[in-house]
């Protein structure tokens, strides 16, 4: 029989018995040097007495012997005022002797205790490296002295209460400290066993916890903690060996008996003083019944000492116990870590270091990384060869030791994540529910103090999911759900941050429920509930103070918690943010941050101040040149933009950020030779940083500023510089948030946390809008997908061809048609700006651009637009955004529509549109709209749409369906992928799609669409924005059979006409068929 | 300064404080509650930061936020009273340099010379105090470091 220690544990036994006898050796020699008696005796004893105990735990008999021996030598002279120089001599080698046995001599020690008498010590060392357990361990027991008896060894224990007690208090901590850490490796790996069955690796994963559970408790005195241990070891054992999987009842058993042996360290620790005993009674027979069950074996009962027996389970303080009974098992413990020479050194591989040194080891590599950087830069001034090669040496080497720190500190996110298996399963049990958690990227790598801090908030999120999030049941079943409950936990780093996602599939935040909750609990006033927006009244889940839970259950609903989950998350410098579908459940996000890395920045210099940005904020660098052809900074109603590959990006003068004083933006930008713009990502939008000089690149150490200067949104903290200045870190984030936003609320700090931008269910909800004025009170808006550029004109390049007012543009004719006119509102001839703002739009593959009196904003809403007032032409709805009411204008509507169109629904031109090629059609369609009779479609063509943005779903279904189809919806191609295979392969004509969605993208659904073969007639149309001849190729590709621009109504009637051509053309016509 | 180290015999009773003068008045900090005592350095500005704020400075290697005591006491501001040294103290686990015009002596005093601060001293510059000393020739603000702490963060 092999001896049941892996060699990693007895590596790790063999480190602190080293440790303790270094602990010893220090003690005698502090005794030498007349330290105190007392204190150096007790460290001595406790060392010796340690390694006894441990030594006994691992079977190592020989060593467990010898040190009984010292200790009993030792306990002899507890009370005298010396001592005498021989025994300190006596224990000196008998530490040797000790150290000679770790490293798997066989020795011969004399414990002649006479003064006077010199000791010989004769080591064997075991020349072929052959397992010791030739020689059975009887043996090497028989050879020293005095071989302990059970009887002494409880004596001395007795003796020694006290000295056991300081013993514990020491090492309680680090005792408990790795309880922790092996009761989370069990949870998880028992809910490996329940998921995916038994194998021999999770068995004996399991069994080695187990084990070193029941070592520790022995060693810490807690017998029967220990006692309890060794029969689920020997359980385990058994199953280990035999490689019988566990049968459902024995898992359970086994699960119930790791949660006692929790709940009894619990105990312990928390010094509450349980009764454990019936439990342990009831379960142990079970475990040893349901082995003999599986198929045989007594051997539970057999010879083992510590088995069933009450009796045995009351002996708890003698952990000594093993030593009587241990010599049955005819184990060969020393032969495992000696049986090879390389496994001796394989003992130094691990050591065990205090957090408080890595963090200031960490600060220390900080202050190294800057001097290497003060260093490099002035060797660059420098001529010197030598001295460039050095610091380039030193820059390499600092870059290493920089790296090769932060991994000291990092652990996996799994190791708090495997924790949650075993909540979920506790709570679905308590809650009658049925909730699958599953676990993605729990290999993500985060700081551990960062993994402490977020390990609360994240068992409040589980909690709470599982709580309120999940149905029951019988719930779900009535909401047509699949019983079971699915609560996601996604681990991932994205943009210098650990992102946590915890999605359930459950019911859902209801907003109205939450704001008469709010109400009531007084968090908020009667005025601001009736102008919460959908996300304010989310976000009310973080107030103090509230809970949702209709019914206070023990599991949450306490009215603490995600309050405490954001302030936690706060305190770290994360971010919460929360997005729920009513009925489709909740997805919070957490980003923590990694504070403590030192990043690489960039430094840039504005007046005689250097800031420091994040690189990985930066998308590129542009420099716009005095008088250069490709680009100028322009200005849209006084705000500097660029146009960055025909788009349009924001600016920001960082002066003007940071309030510099008499600054003006655009006599700057005429001064400068030229201006150096930062692009950078922000959480909305990327936008460009106007700077006066872009200096250099640099991996800087991130310090935080002050508390109280933390309001200040722009810094996220400081660094030191190359030269030793010292600069400000910009906080884009805070920059965008600032100085970007359409409608700064009082609560944006609120709003910020609580903003998803890049959540899957953020990206089929919200939508942008161009906000403009007209002659109207009320502000208009349109889809901003419909803008393809802002333009001024000056009112004196407008002239008329015809009756139409046009303008020369880009080399071509822009139509201009004027907003207020087309919806008949009041022209205002004094209030007539020389300046003309205008929104070029694309219909079809004509531009025409539309006048209005003034671009205001662009906003981002989730909220629906209420079509029901829209009492003129061209209105499509009414948007409420900040307490106003937004008329959403089509601007399509704006371009007269005639009649006198020839129809062209021919197919083979549709393929030539399909191709790339430009289509004859569009050039008509100019001015000749499609006409209101003319196509006729049958009522029962169905279709189906996938689109992920809402406007386009309502916009183009309208469209659709006015003209007499019957389309059916999908927010993204995986819902309609299972639409369409539920309907079967003839319920719809054809499938019209997006490209850009979320889970499954436009090309993805083409592609299944078109493997499988029961869709096979079936046309594919794609809708989309992305227009280019590539996008075409590879949308054809992809088995689209057309493919369509989004904005283009009457192609994509015309493309529907000819790709599912009907013999009768019926009555059902377009009221508003071109849009 | 080296005076801080060697226990004096009265050192039970009476207690040591660093001073310095801002326009002449001499105030005075537990010299347990001070680090060091530097030379003014230029600092980087903070902009936006209240006007207390005068930058961060790097002292080997710790950034350091410079508060200029003058404008934290709302004294008005003189044309020839320069800040000229810095006391560093540590707060919260943060290091700050309060800014003031000149560093007097580390002075020892008694606790029979303790009063509470007069009524009739500004609230303003009063609640930074947490009392007064009478000693030979001039009598001694005591700045309370917390006080400090929990202003600058209440602001």
């Amino acid at each position: 029989m092999e001896s049941g220690f892996s060699e990693e544990e007895l590596n790790e036994f063999k480190i602190e018995a080293l440790e303790l006898l270094d602990l010893g050796e220090q003690g005698l020699l502090a005794l030498d040097n007349q330290g105190s008696y007392r204190e150096n005796f007790d460290a001595i004893f406790r060392a010796f007495h340690s390694i006894k105990g441990a030594a006994g735990m691992m079977e190592l008999l020989d060593l467990q012997a010898h040190m009984h021996q010292l200790e009993s030598i030792l306990i002899r002279v507890k009370d005298a005022p010396t001592l005498p120089r021989h025994l300190a001599d006596l224990f000196l080698r008998g530490i040797d002797g000790a150290r000679l046995i770790l490293e798997g001599q066989k020795i011969q020690f004399d414990f002649n205790t006479d003064p006077g008498h010199v000791a010989p010590m004769q080591t064997a060392p075991i020349a072929d490296q052959a397992p010791v357990a030739a020689s059975p361990v009887a043996a090497i027991v028989a050879e020293v002295a005095v071989a302990p008896t059970p009887e002494t060894v409880a004596q001395a224990n007795a003796k020694n209460e006290e000295t056991m007690q300081d013993l514990r208090e020491s090492s309680a901590v680090e005792f408990f400290a790795e309880c922790d850490e092996i009761n989370t490796r069990l949870a998880a790996d028992f809910e490996i066993l329940i998921k995916s069955g038994s194998s021999p690796e999770i068995i004996a994963s399991i069994y080695r916890d187990i084990h070193s559970l029941k070592g520790g408790a022995f060693l810490m005195g807690f017998g029967d903690i220990g006692d309890f241990a060794h029969n689920l070891e020997t359980c385990l054992d058994y199953l280990r060996e035999t490689n019988v999987t566990p049968s459902g009842p024995l898992i359970d058993v086994l699960f119930k008996s790791n949660d006692l042996i929790e709940r009894m360290l619990k105990a312990v620790q928390n010094q509450t003083h349980e009764d454990f005993k019936k439990e342990v009674h009831a379960l142990v027979p079970l475990l040893s019944s349901l082995l003999i069950e599986t198929p045989i074996l007594s051997k539970i009962t057999q010879g083992e000492p510590m088995s069933t027996s009450p009796a045995d389970t009351e002996i708890s303080d003698a952990p000594q116990q093993p030593v009587a009974t241990n010599a049955a098992p005819p184990a060969a413990p020393a032969a495992d870590v000696h049986s090879d020479g390389d496994k001796a050194d394989a003992g130094n591989s691990t050591i065990r270091v205090p957090v408080g040194l890595l963090d200031k080891l960490m600060t220390l590599v900080g202050e190294m990384v800057l001097v290497r950087n003060q260093v490099i830069q002035y060797s660059n001034q420098s001529d010197d060869l030598d001295f460039l090669n050095l610091s380039q040496r030193l820059n390499v080497v600092t870059g290493e030791i920089q790296g090769e720190m932060m991994k000291t500190r990092m652990q996996p996110i799994g190791n708090i994540l495997g924790k949650f298996q075993r909540v979920v399963r506790d709570l679905s049990r308590e809650l009658k529910k049925k909730i699958d958690l599953q676990i993605e990227g729990s290999e993500t790598e985060l700081d551990k103090t960062l993994l402490e801090a977020v390990k609360d908030p994240l068992t409040h999120i589980i909690r709470n999911s599982c709580d309120h999030g999940v149905e029951t049941p019988e719930v779900r079943r009535a909401a047509g759900k699949p019983e079971g409950g699915t609560i996601r936990v996604r681990a991932f780093h994205e943009g210098g941050q650990v992102i946590v996602e915890i999605a359930d599939d459950g019911k859902g935040l209801h907003r109205d429920k939450l704001v008469a909750k709010a109400l009531e609990r007084n968090l908020i006033s009667k005025e601001k509930a009736a102008s919460m927006s959908d996300r304010d009244a989310m976000n009310l889940i973080f107030a103090a103070g509230f809970s949702t839970a209709a019914q206070i259950t023990n599991v949450s609903g306490r009215g603490v918690g995600m309050d405490v989950v954001r302030s936690n998350i706060d305190r770290i410098g994360g971010t919460v943010e929360l997005d729920s579908v009513q009925g489709k459940g909740t997805t919070i996000r957490l980003k923590i941050p990694l504070t403590l890395a030192i990043v690489p920045a960039m430094i840039i210099r504005s007046g005689e101040d250097r800031y420091a940005i994040p690189q990985i904020k930066l998308a590129e660098l542009v420099r716009v040149e005095k008088g250069a052809t490709d680009g100028q900074i322009e200005y849209l109603q006084g705000q500097p933009v660029f146009r960055l590959r025909g788009n349009l990006l924001p600016l920001l003068d960082l002066k003007k950020v940071l309030q510099f004083k008499d600054h003006d933006t655009k006599k700057f930008v005429e001064n400068a030779d030229a201006v150096n713009i930062i692009v950078l990502y922000s959480e909305r939008q990327s936008f460009g940083l106007i700077v006066d000089e872009i200096q250099d690149t640099a991996d800087i150490v991130v310090k935080p500023l002050t508390r109280f200067l933390k309001s200040l949104a722009v810094y996220s903290g400081a660094t030191v510089l190359g030269d030793g200045s010292v600069a400000l870190i910009l906080d884009i984030a805070g920059i965008a948030a600032q100085n970007l936003s359409t409608s700064q609320s009082e609560d944006a700090a609120a709003n910020h946390s609580a903003r998803s931008n890049d959540g899957a269910s953020a990206m089929e909800e919200s939508q942008e809008f161009l906000l403009f004025r007209l002659n109207s009170p009320t502000k208009h808006a349109v889809f901003l997908g419909y803008v393809h550029r802002l333009e001024e004109f000056k009112r004196s390049a407008i002239e008329v061809s015809g009756a139409q007012r046009v303008v020369r543009y880009r080399d071509a004719i822009l139509p201009i048609y004027s907003l207020n006119d087309v919806l008949k509102y009041e022209s205002d001839s004094k209030n007539l700006n020389d300046i003309v703002p205008v929104i070029v739009t694309q219909k079809g593959s004509q531009y025409f651009g539309i006048e209005v009196n003034e671009i205001l904003d662009v906003f981002e809403t989730s909220a629906d637009i209420d079509a029901s007032i829209s009492d003129r032409e061209g209105l499509i709805g009414n948007i409420v955004s900040d307490n106003e009411v937004v008329v959403v204008v089509d601007p399509h509507h704006c371009v007269p529509q005639k009649r006198n169109v020839s129809v062209v629904p021919a197919v083979r031109q549709f393929e030539a549109s399909a191709m790339g090629a430009p289509v004859a059609m569009h050039a008509q369609a100019q001015h000749q709209q499609a006409p209101q009779e003319g196509y006729g479609f049958s009522h029962s063509k169905r279709l189906l749409f996938a689109e992920d943005t809402a406007f386009f779903r309502k916009h183009v279904s309208g469209v659709l369906s006015r003209s007499g189809y019957e389309v059916t919806l999908a927010r993204n191609g995986e819902e309609a992928l299972a639409i369409l295979e539920n309907r079967g392969g003839n319920y719809f004509e054809a499938v019209l799609s997006d490209i850009e969605m979320p889970k499954m993208n436009g090309y993805e659904l083409a592609a299944s669409i078109r493997k499988d073969a029961r869709f096979k007639h079936m046309k594919v149309i794609a809708l989309t924005t992305k227009a280019s001849p590539k996008d075409r190729e590879k949308g054809l590709e992809s088995g689209f059979s057309a493919y369509l621009e989004k904005l283009n109504a009457e192609e994509l009637l015309n493309t529907l006409e000819a790709l599912t051509p009907t013999s009768n053309k019926s009555a059902a016509i377009a009221e508003k068929a071109a849009v | 300064m080296s005076s801080i180290n060697s226990p004096t015999a009265k050192a039970e009773s009476s207690k040591q404080y660093a001073t310095f003068l801002i326009d002449d008045r001499l105030y005075g900090i537990d010299v347990m509650e001070v680090q060091e005592v530097t030379q003014a350095l230029m600092p980087t500005t903070i902009r936006l930061a209240p006007d207390y704020v005068k930058g961060l400075i790097n002292l080997r290697g710790q950034i350091v936020t410079a508060v200029g005591l003058r404008e934290l006491f709302g004294l008005p501001k003189s044309v020839d009273a320069q800040s000229h040294a810095s006391v560093v103290c540590r707060i919260d686990g943060n290091l700050f340099s309060l800014l003031v015009d000149r560093i007097g002596d580390v002075v020892e005093v008694s606790p029979r010379d303790f009063e509470a601060t007069p009524s009739t001293i500004d609230n303003g510059l009063g609640k930074f105090m947490s009392g007064v000393y009478k000693t030979a020739g001039s009598i001694l603000s005591v700045l309370n470091i917390a006080s400090i702490s929990t202003e600058l963060n209440a602001k």
